[in-house]
């Protein structure tokens, strides 16, 4: 889709980890170590990929995979750098009253749940339209 | 965190309010009902608090210019 509205979409992804989840936020946390070595968006599509096997191990051998120095990235995922990042994000969603996932904001605009591309491209182009 | 971006809670009441469903108010919860519609309806919606959503650039996709932002809140698991 973004390749579809090429310059004129730009995705922009927040952590909500779910309570329920409970390997779900180091995992997010993970991600964020992985973005701060410059693999944000491969270790994130390796995480969907990967669903639900999140174990400290699991994460270490993700990181792996893409390169990543291990040590390094077992640090950051250790000290729990990223921790008050994620909680950021889940703070700013609760604030929106965003309580289930995914949930999209297109412009401003709330979507709750998957949706069909179809969908998607009837928001973004009425959102496009308004911003002529 | 390098951008920032306001969003109105009205959004919350798109979906809340999207039925009209609780614009009833028979019973001893009609009360909070219609404090939820009053909280829906958009002149009071736009006396909320805006919430600031920041962001990392590294989980940004997408030209920074582009006139559609789409913010995903989801959870790996």
């Amino acid at each position: 889709m973004l390749e579809e509205y090429d310059g004129r979409v730009r995705l922009v992804f927040k952590d909500r980890p779910l309570a329920m989840h409970t390997l779900a936020r180091p995992a997010h946390e993970a991600a964020r170590c992985a973005g701060a070595a410059g693999k944000y968006w491969p270790y994130h599509d390796r995480l969907f990929a990967a669903q639900p096997a999140f174990r400290r191990a699991d994460l270490l051998a993700y990181a792996g995979e893409l390169g990543l120095d291990r040590d390094a990235f077992a640090k950051c995922l250790d000290e729990r750098r990223f921790a008050s990042d994620v909680e950021r994000d889940i703070e700013q969603a609760q604030a929106l009253g965003i309580n289930s996932t995914p949930t999209f904001l297109i412009n401003g605009q709330l979507v709750i749940g998957a949706t069909s591309l179809e969908e998607f491209r009837s928001i973004i182009d009425k959102a496009l339209q308004e911003r002529r | 965190m390098g951008t920032v971006a306001s969003y109105s809670r009205a959004v919350k009441c798109q979906s809340r309010c999207a039925d009209g469903s609780s614009r009833v108010y028979y019973s001893s919860i009609g009360m909070v009902l219609a404090l939820l519609v009053l909280t829906c309806s958009p002149a009071t919606s736009r006396a909320l608090a805006q919430v600031e959503l920041t962001w990392s650039p590294s989980m940004v996709k997408g030209a920074a210019g582009a006139p559609v932002t789409i913010v995903e809140f989801s959870d790996y698991q």
